[in-house]
């Protein structure tokens, strides 16, 4: 490529990174505002809108609700992950794929359709509790994350290290335990990690499921935004949103690497 | 997924065992999403009723009222043309980038490709937050401009089509940064040198070599950035307030005043416009012709 070519490409890379990095940036310095209002450029840092945050009964006690719903949600959905995957892995043909293709549909289906879709269902069995209801909805969305992850380990195993252990006598739980487990662990570590991650920032099921009193943090920081614009604490529990994920990050590239948390994306 | 065939001895007791592991997700995806997309094509077919779910009457009006009526028509028009401009400003982005990190050496390549995954992991009513705080009246344009005197009176920038288009175009970018750069790394660099011992000039390799092997990474990310767009309702609520609603602000406008069995056309013909555009891509892009699939 010629010279300016290459610096076209350059600058519509760097404009790239900005256009997806710069607005989340902004919203995580905006948390540390000392103003009542957003201003540009920040007039100096405080911390009194996580003050604020953790103050406010209700931003509070939809930040606990995300996480307990995210942690449940998330652990259902590996425990079904891993049992997708497994049968999956052990087929071959037409079932197979269609299979594939159902655990895998939520990852493209437009889950807005699937909110509404679960709202109604929930009224015509006559009621779900509400927290019930979006852990449903959280492991649905959130089980073909871990599917594919463990479908992804699973791709390397040899599945004759399984026969070996069975020949030399170990029933298939032992197997599981003993062999296929130890070798797919860190694909089931990440698989949850996304299950989480996915559940913990969910709106299009969630949008339809929550309701009065009991509400999710990222629909309560849509509702905010909504009605109550402005408020920047709002930035705070972004920030606080944000900091959860790269804490978490951060701890599973430490147990399962790098290249796995990228590539099982 | 072809898997080694098993010693034939063992083969009956792992089918019965692949059928215990499948029975609990299989039950919780029949359960939990055939089943109720199910009913809710069935409660598109009815009419509407004031005191239940849906009416008595089989009737497929709501599906024609949204072909027909003009403001339908016009919000199914602002649906495509959005996409149509995300898919466009997201292809010339996304491959320019990828283009860039996907010969890096491995290692780095990966920390430029977490950077494009971080934000994914975090909610697009945050994504969004930030570009109001970009976009808004009293947001970091405007007072830039201000600043500057470039205008006295704040830009409505905000609630805009341009607004949702931009806004979501940015947060979908990554997903084809990541598709295209994955496609590009894994591909032969040989083909390029081949392409140009024989003559072609680097642009000319880039168009009849490079591009069309790289149609899988750029269908996958388009499709990705496509369906997304259609679902996107929480950014195009904050980006585009009232006056610049999506197919799928309609669908949840339609739920908030319980008109239930026009919500689950809605939301069908969001799904039908959705597969039909999908499957457009492919047959335009024709993934499946790389690696002599097609």
């Amino acid at each position: 490529m010629s010279r300016s070519a290459n610096i076209l490409i350059v600058l519509l890379a760097a404009i790239s990174y900005l256009l997806i990095l710069g607005p989340i940036l902004l919203v995580v310095v905006t948390a540390f505002s000392p103003t009542d209002f957003f201003a540009f450029p920040p007039r100096g840092i405080s911390l009194r809108w996580f003050e604020t945050f953790f103050a406010t009964e209700e931003l509070r006690s939809a930040f606990w609700l995300s996480l307990e719903l995210a942690l449940a949600a998330a652990t259902l959905a590996t425990v079904a992950g891993t049992l997708a995957a497994l049968a999956v892995a052990r087929r071959r043909g037409v079932i197979a794929g269609i299979l594939q293709g159902l655990f895998l549909a939520p990852l493209v289906f437009p889950t807005i359709i699937l909110g509404l879709a679960l709202l109604l269902f929930y009224k015509v069995i006559g009621g779900v509790p509400i927290f019930l209801g979006l852990l449903i909805a959280h492991t649905v969305v959130g089980a073909p994350f871990a599917i594919r992850s463990i479908l992804a380990s699973l791709q390397t195993f040899d599945p004759a290290l399984e026969e070996a252990g069975q020949s030399l006598g170990a029933g298939p739980l032992r197997t599981f335990f003993l062999v296929t487990l130890p070798i797919i662990w860190p694909g089931i570590v990440s698989g949850w990690m996304f299950a989480f991650i996915v559940s913990f920032g969910e709106l299009n099921t969630a949008l339809f499921l929550t309701g009065p009193g009991v509400t999710t943090l990222p629909i309560e920081i849509f509702s905010y935004l909504q009605f109550q614009g402005g408020q920047l604490v709002i930035a705070a529990a972004s920030a606080v949103q944000v900091a959860l994920i790269v804490a978490i990050v951060f701890a599973v590239e430490r147990v399962v690497g790098l290249a796995r948390l990228v590539r099982s994306e | 997924m072809a898997r080694p065939s098993l010693i034939s001895g063992a083969a009956i007791p792992r089918r019965l065992l692949a059928g215990a592991l499948l029975l609990p997700p299989l039950a919780l995806f029949l359960a939990f999403f055939v089943g109720p997309l199910v009913y809710l094509f069935w409660v598109s077919l009815h009419s509407a009723s004031q005191t239940a779910l849906y009416g008595h009457q089989l009737t497929l009006e709501h599906y024609a009222q949204a072909f027909t009526d003009p403001f339908y028509l016009l919000i199914i028009r602002r649906t495509l043309l959005a996409a149509g401009a995300i898919l466009g400003l997201c292809l010339v982005l996304g491959y320019a980038t990828a283009y860039l990190i996907a010969p890096l050496p491995p290692r780095r390549r990966l920390w430029f490709l977490l950077l494009l995954l971080f934000p994914l992991m975090v909610s697009n009513v945050v994504r969004a937050y930030g570009w109001i705080t970009i976009l808004g009246r009293q947001g970091v344009i405007n007072t830039l401009f201000r600043g500057l005197g470039i205008s006295d009176a704040p830009l409505p920038l905000l609630y805009s089509f341009g607004a949702v288009a931009f806004g979501l175009m940015t947060i979908l970018l990554p997903y084809m940064i990541i598709s295209i750069t994955n496609n590009l790394a894994a591909m032969e660099r040989q083909y390029h040198e081949a392409a140009q011992s024989l003559g072609a000039n680097p642009f000319r390799a880039f168009i009849h070599v490079i591009l069309p092997l790289s149609s899988p990474g750029i269908a996958s990310g388009m499709l990705l950035v496509f369906l997304l767009t259609m679902s996107a309702y929480v950014t195009a609520t904050l980006l585009g307030g009232p006056r610049a609603k999506i197919l799928v602000s309609l669908v949840y406008d339609s739920v908030t005043v319980f008109e239930w069995p026009r919500a689950a056309a809605l939301a069908f013909v969001l799904l039908l416009l959705a597969l039909a555009i999908a499957g457009l891509i492919l047959l335009v892009l024709r993934p499946g012709r790389v690696q002599g699939r097609g």
